[in-house]
């Protein structure tokens, strides 16, 4: 999977709730009906990428089990971002779509 | 932008913190991937097995966040290094040869760079050192190109030059100073007004001098101090090596020539002015010295702001013109020049160090191929190592900055080597004999320190690329099914490592024929006649002082004694003596005009002759050969006529008809008038100032009709002269014990010293060349080694089929000197080139000639010696393994 479309994705994630990194996996997985799986070699260091660049933050928290866990949020910088990328994945493929089905 | 930095930092930092968390999260990620099939039902093991499936393994994805983090650059360089260094370990030959080839280069380049910065580039230690100009008086019609100043002149230039914010005179000598019981002759510079305010140096301790002390400093027509309350500046170095640095030095009193002289001021350290070893300053009222037309002061000025040199001294010259109309008997025809104070300091030093720069640069270049070619050779060995880590997934990236860290340290271990031999060859230097201009001031600076680092790192690319490249365009498969490669491959690669060597044996052909150059043109200068015979002759510098043997006697009987004395030492041959000696700097040498006395108001007939007191025996024991008449004999006394010897060129410019001898000859000596004397004898023309010098007009006048309170001795003897320097010494405390011997010398040796420089830059261009062309021979060795490892199989093949070992080791011998013959033709072409940047420091005619061809015939001869061992290495091939492998 393209680095810029994981991103994409985990940012959709995490506008709803903070979540793990396995929730995230998981929930990618879930409501791509499997088509998108994520490996802990993409996943992770896409997370490392969009934390440096301040589009989502991460703290250590008690999770569901009562274990200490990673939680990552969008911030507000990476809400701007998920909408800009939005609006431009629909403009590009609207484009795609029409362009596949004029043949 | 900030935020990056600062999480940059924040990562940079907690490096280790990251990682356990790291560790933490993927464990935590995989155990409830785990727990959640295993409560769908499976076991764990099929569970564990099919989410390391599924999530792929940790451990690839800690190694990415790994290179993700600022500090995974640094790590990986750190890797990279200890890798380097097991590897340099595990060749210790090839890793110490790379090492001292890259020393030797820096090393020497660097030395010489910081030479030409002290020498060249650094401004003189002095304020404003732009606007500073030495000034010269000239007079075209008489010949004179360029002399000292006369000082009646310099105080009406001081009230009328414009353009000048100052111009001071200064006259230097050797003077005996006395202090706490021990004498020394030093150098004392007396100097006029301006001196110390227009070079803007106030002394370190004390002062420099009042008006006051300015206005009695008189000085009699033998340039001894005879104005009441004298008082002295001594040099930095004087005060620490005689006064202990005690600063209660100031005020004290000291002896100079037999007179009390009070201390007022102490100079800093390195002030240049008027010269590098000036001791004592002493001031100089130079308005009540008369004459117009002795042109013997140095003089320097300073230029008004913003105004150039060509309009002062057109401002200048104005001046000296409206004194020529005023005195026309003795300023006729005498102009000024101003020449810029640091051109004059380093002259043509400049031109030499540039010459030898561009040659060491050359061998920098040499050794930087030199590196590479051992390198690439190297790389075989290493064989299929780049193959094996590109197989196991290592990026081409990497694997450049691996050979390029690997090459940098080789290159930094090399240039730090070569930075200490710098830094001990510039420590020798500052030590050495100088025969460059500002040669105390040199030192291992951050400029030159810049440099080294600068060489190290070219020379690191320039020796790494190549085979870095060539590594990293390694494939994964090619090498790794058999250690040699097949005869066909690597065409490319072995192109340029032969270009390499031929590069290499051009540059060293250039710097051969080069040092050739130089030693041809120093072979031409030892040849020249000097028109005197410097072999046996040993000189001793007199300076008598006026307080002592202040009347004519007395100055005559001191040296009736002295050569009395002198005569009766074992060995003497004969004993003469002069005001001034060829090639011996100290003494007094003044020029004169002179003319036939038939001929008076001429001005055509006028010359300007150099004037010098001689004793009778002077000839003789220099070995200056009469040409016409007599010499001089003791019968040449106070009561007998006035008798003078012209040299050989004089006495024809004079009388070009000939017959010279027993005419009068008139010498005009400004405001002591003018004097009438027989011509007695004609001499040959000698070069005064060493073989690079013309010859000079010369008048030779009896010393007992005209005695010289300064006399430079010298003695001709059957042995080595210098052996004889102690007894002089003897001697001479004997006759004054105030009156220590000093700049005893053996007159070849001063011979020598006027061509050192062309000496000096001789033996540095030989040992670049010779530098060089070792260089180039290993490269040689080092590429025919390669090419016998790598085309084993060929070799193998030959001999198989039946090739003879002679065969074998002309084919590998051949290849040497195929390459050896190409570099040399290349190098000749460069060299006619660039002997073209060396011919300003030639002497004589400066084309290639037959004897620098000779030595770069030798070229070839070693490339046969150095292909010995790889031939033999070749014979040694098993043709049955070869083929028994395939």
């Amino acid at each position: 999977m393209a680095a810029e479309k994981l991103d994409l994705l985990i940012l959709k994630t995490l506008a709803l709730e903070p979540r793990h990194g396995y929730g995230i996996g998981q929930r990618i997985g879930q409501v791509s009906g499997g088509v998108f799986r994520v490996t802990l070699g993409s996943l992770y260091p896409a997370l490392q990428r969009l934390e440096r660049t301040g589009l989502i933050d991460a703290e250590w928290r008690a999770s569901e089990n009562n274990r200490r866990a990673r939680y990552y949020q969008i911030t507000r910088a990476g809400r701007r971002r998920l909408a800009v990328e939005e609006r431009e994945w629909e403009r590009v493929s609207a484009a795609m779509d029409r362009l596949l089905k004029a043949t | 932008m900030w935020t990056r930095f600062r999480r940059g930092l924040y990562e940079l930092v907690h490096a280790g913190r990251l990682d356990r968390e790291a560790e933490e999260e993927l464990s935590q990620h995989v155990e409830t991937a785990v727990a959640e099939k295993v409560r769908r039902g499976l076991d764990e093991s099929e569970a564990r097995r099919q989410v390391r499936i599924e999530l792929g393994h940790p451990d690839s994805a800690r190694e990415r966040l790994r290179e993700g983090r600022p500090g995974a650059l640094v790590e990986s360089l750190r890797r990279d290094v200890a890798y380097a260094v097991r590897m340099l370990r595990k060749r210790p030959g090839f890793s110490a040869l790379c090492v001292l080839t890259i020393a030797l280069g820096v090393g020497a380049s660097t030395a010489l760079f910081a030479v030409l910065q002290a020498v060249v580039l650094r401004p003189l230690p002095l304020p404003r050192p732009e606007s500073l100009v030495r000034v010269f008086d000239t007079n075209p019609e008489a010949g004179v190109e360029r002399t000292g100043v006369a000082s009646a002149n310099l105080a009406d230039w001081r009230r009328r030059a414009r353009l000048l914010t100052g111009v001071a005179g200064y006259y230097s000598m050797g003077r005996t100073l006395t202090a706490d019981g021990s004498s020394e002759v030093v150098l004392a510079a007396q100097v006029t007004e301006d001196f110390f305010p227009l070079l803007g140096v106030d002394a370190a301790l004390g002062r420099t001098f009042t008006a006051g002390e300015m206005a009695r400093a008189l000085f009699n027509s033998a340039a001894a101090p005879v104005g009441p309350d004298p008082v002295v500046v001594i040099a930095h170095g004087l005060w620490r090596r005689r006064f202990g640095a005690d600063p209660s030095v100031v005020g004290r009193t000291i002896t100079i020539d037999r007179r009390t002289f009070r201390v007022v001021g102490v100079m800093p350290s390195g002030f240049p002015m008027p010269e590098p070893g000036v001791q004592l300053w002493l001031p100089w009222d130079v308005a009540e010295d008369p004459p117009r037309d002795q042109h013997y002061l140095g003089a320097v000025a300073r230029l008004a702001e913003g105004v150039t040199r060509d309009q002062a001294e057109h401002d200048l010259n104005a001046v000296a013109r409206a004194l020529s109309d005023e005195h026309p008997r003795t300023n006729r025809g005498w102009a000024v020049r101003l020449v810029p104070l640091h051109e004059e300091v380093v002259g043509d030093a400049g031109r030499t160090l540039f010459v030898l720069l561009g040659a060491v640069g050359l061998l920098l270049l040499a050794a930087c191929a030199n590196v590479a070619v051992l390198s690439l050779a190297r790389g075989l060995e290493r064989g299929p190592e780049a193959s094996i880590r590109l197989a196991l997934g290592a990026t081409r990236r990497q694997l450049l900055q691996q050979f390029l860290v690997e090459s940098l340290l080789l290159a930094g271990l090399g240039g730090a080597l070569g930075a200490l031999g710098a830094a001990l060859a510039v420590a020798g230097l500052r030590r050495a004999e100088a025969s460059l201009p500002r040669l105390h001031e040199v030192q291992l600076d951050p400029v030159a320190l810049l440099f080294a680092v600068a060489a190290t790192a070219s020379c690191a690319l320039v020796a790494g690329l190549p085979y870095a490249w060539r590594r990293a365009r390694a494939n994964a498969g090619t090498e790794l099914h058999d250690g040699t490669t097949r005869a066909t491959a690597g065409r490319g690669r072995r192109l340029v490592r032969d270009g390499l060597v031929v590069a290499e044996v051009a540059l060293a052909v250039v710097l051969l024929t080069g040092a050739g150059l130089l030693f041809r043109s120093y072979q031409r200068l030892h040849a020249v006649d000097p028109g005197f015979e410097p072999e046996g002759v040993l000189v001793a510098p007199i300076f008598l002082d006026m307080e002592t043997y202040g009347s004519e006697d007395k100055t005559r009987a001191y040296y009736a004694r002295l050569f009395e004395r002198l005569e009766a030492l074992p060995g003497v041959v004969s004993v003469g003596a002069a005001t001034a000696l060829p090639t011996s700097p100290l003494g007094p040498d003044f020029e004169r005009p002179v003319w036939p006395e038939e001929r008076p108001g001429e001005e055509r007939a006028r010359r300007q002759a150099w004037v010098r007191m001689v004793t009778p025996r002077y000839f003789e024991t220099l070995g200056i050969r009469l040409r016409a008449g007599r010499t001089f004999t003791d019968a040449d006394g106070p009561a007998a006529p006035h008798a003078v010897i012209l040299s050989e060129g004089l006495a024809r410019r004079l009388w070009p008809a000939g017959g010279a001898v027993s005419r009068r000859l008139v010498v005009d000596y400004s405001t002591s008038g003018t004097y009438g004397y027989d011509v007695v004898g004609v001499v040959n023309d000698l070069r005064f100032g060493g073989p690079r010098r013309a010859a000079r007009d010369e008048i030779y006048l009896p010393h007992a009709q005209r005695p010289y309170l300064v006399m430079n001795v010298a003695l001709r003897t059957r042995a080595d002269p210098r052996q004889l320097a102690p007894a002089v010494r003897e001697v001479l405390h004997e006759i004054d014990a105030q009156k220590p011997a000093h700049g005893i010398h053996d007159l070849s040796t001063l011979l020598g010293a006027t061509y050192a420089r062309d000496r000096q830059t001789m033996l540095a261009m030989a040992s670049f060349a010779v530098a060089a062309l070792l260089l180039s021979l290993f490269g040689v060795h080092g590429v025919l080694l390669h090419r016998v490892r790598e085309q084993k199989r060929e070799i193998g093949i030959r001999m198989a089929v039946g090739a003879s070992r002679g065969r074998i080791v002309s084919w590998v011998a051949g290849h040497g000197l195929r390459l050896v013959l190409m570099g040399t033709s290349i190098g000749l072409g460069l060299a006619v080139v660039s002997a073209r940047a060396a011919s300003p420091l030639l002497f004589g005619a400066g084309a290639v000639d037959g004897a620098s061809l000779l030595a770069v015939a030798v070229l070839p001869l070693t490339a046969l010696v150095v292909s010995v061992h790889p031939a033999w290495r070749a014979t040694r091939v098993d043709a049955a393994e070869v083929l028994r492998r395939g």
